[in-house]
């Protein structure tokens, strides 16, 4: 009995510890140890119960063991300060004045879409709508919105960090036009963080290790 | 909080104390049973065991194996069955020299298994 719980306690750390090196993308509305209670517990209660030549007890045994745990940590989570950071993690601010942190975004295995994709999900559907944009510990994204939202036309993504959505930029640029504007700007395709274009030409623009900028252009065809 | 940490170290209390007991109340049961597989064997050995002394042992088991059922995983106790209808279908035939071979292996499962649920590194890895 002893061994199954002492089994519990490796597999419930092992979880914790990949949940947490996998970064806030896998996680949903959830503390990761939540996420790894709600994995395992699910398959504890099933494993005894479907297979008949396991005692009920063992089920039992890593259930409770599972709720020790669960209390150790929520109770680790009050006290200790450190210890929260490390089991819980820490909001990561993924866009501030300066436009989208790449570091923080690849510390939480996030790409850009990824990003993009939260923010809708939020209700905000351009870069520049927000001042501040950050992920949760828990994964969710929250944001300072700015007074007014500078545009009523959804944004297509055109460069998401180096790499081209071809299908978009035919959509919006005609042509040799997108690389002529990248030249304008002074980038090389692999230097450019994102790139998004709205149906009123409005494009957010961010090169690697500068702020982002706003600019007009002119778009192919509206949406 | 108070009560969440009441709960926790109940918890945990009552964890321990079960170990304990499933240690204790295993060990006991197959020490029991490897001590009258033991005396099996030595008649066996003298070609004196009877019908009787099978009948004996299994009826042992029987009693103890319905409650190591809630410690134990059921097909660990199967294989006790399985090789103690053998060497007693073997004494029953007074064929003792097959019946050792099973005893042997009955002596081994009882003196093994309680050792494989037991804390130890090989176990948990």
């Amino acid at each position: 009995m002893a061994l199954v719980l002492v089994r519990t306690t490796i597999i419930f750390i092992t979880l914790l510890l990949i949940m947490r090196l996998m970064g806030k993308s896998q996680i949903g509305e959830m503390q990761p140890f939540e996420f790894v209670i709600t994995l395992l517990i699910a398959e504890l209660a099933c494993i005894p119960m479907a297979d008949s030549s396991i005692p009920l007890l063992y089920g039992i045994i890593a259930i409770i063991a599972i709720f020790i745990l669960h209390q150790i940590v929520w109770l680790l989570d009050l006290w200790f300060r450190p210890v929260k950071n490390v089991i819980c993690g820490e909001p990561s601010v993924v866009i501030n004045r300066d436009g989208i942190d790449v570091f923080q975004l690849k510390k939480n295995n996030l790409d850009v879409s990824d990003l993009i994709e939260s923010m809708r999900a939020a209700g905000y559907f351009n870069l520049d709508d927000v001042y501040y944009g950050l992920f949760e510990s828990n994964g969710s994204f929250s944001a300072l919105e700015k007074e007014q939202v500078a545009s009523t036309s959804l944004s297509l993504t055109l460069v998401d960090l180096g790499k081209p959505d071809k299908k978009n930029i035919n959509k919006c640029f005609g042509g040799d036009d997108f690389d002529k504007f990248l030249s304008k700007q002074g980038a090389k395709l692999r230097d450019v963080v994102v790139m998004t274009v709205n149906g009123e030409g409005r494009v957010y623009f961010q090169k690697k290790g500068e702020k982002y900028k706003i600019l007009q252009t002119e778009v192919k065809e509206k949406w | 909080m108070v009560r969440a940490i009441c709960y926790t170290l109940a918890a945990v209390a009552l964890c321990a104390a079960l170990f304990v007991f499933t240690e204790w109340y295993v060990g006991k049961q197959f020490k029991e049973f490897y001590d009258a597989v033991e005396v099996l064997y030595e008649k066996v050995e003298d070609e004196t065991a009877n019908r009787e002394d099978g009948f004996a042992v299994r009826t042992l088991w029987n009693s103890k194996k319905e409650k190591l059922h809630v410690f134990l995983p059921h097909n660990d106790i199967s294989y006790v069955d399985y090789w103690l209808s053998e060497a007693c279908g073997l004494i029953y035939n007074r064929r003792y020299e097959l019946a050792l071979g099973k005893l042997e292996v009955l002596k081994e499962i009882a003196r093994n298994l309680p050792d494989a649920y037991r804390l130890k590194f090989e176990n948990i890895f």
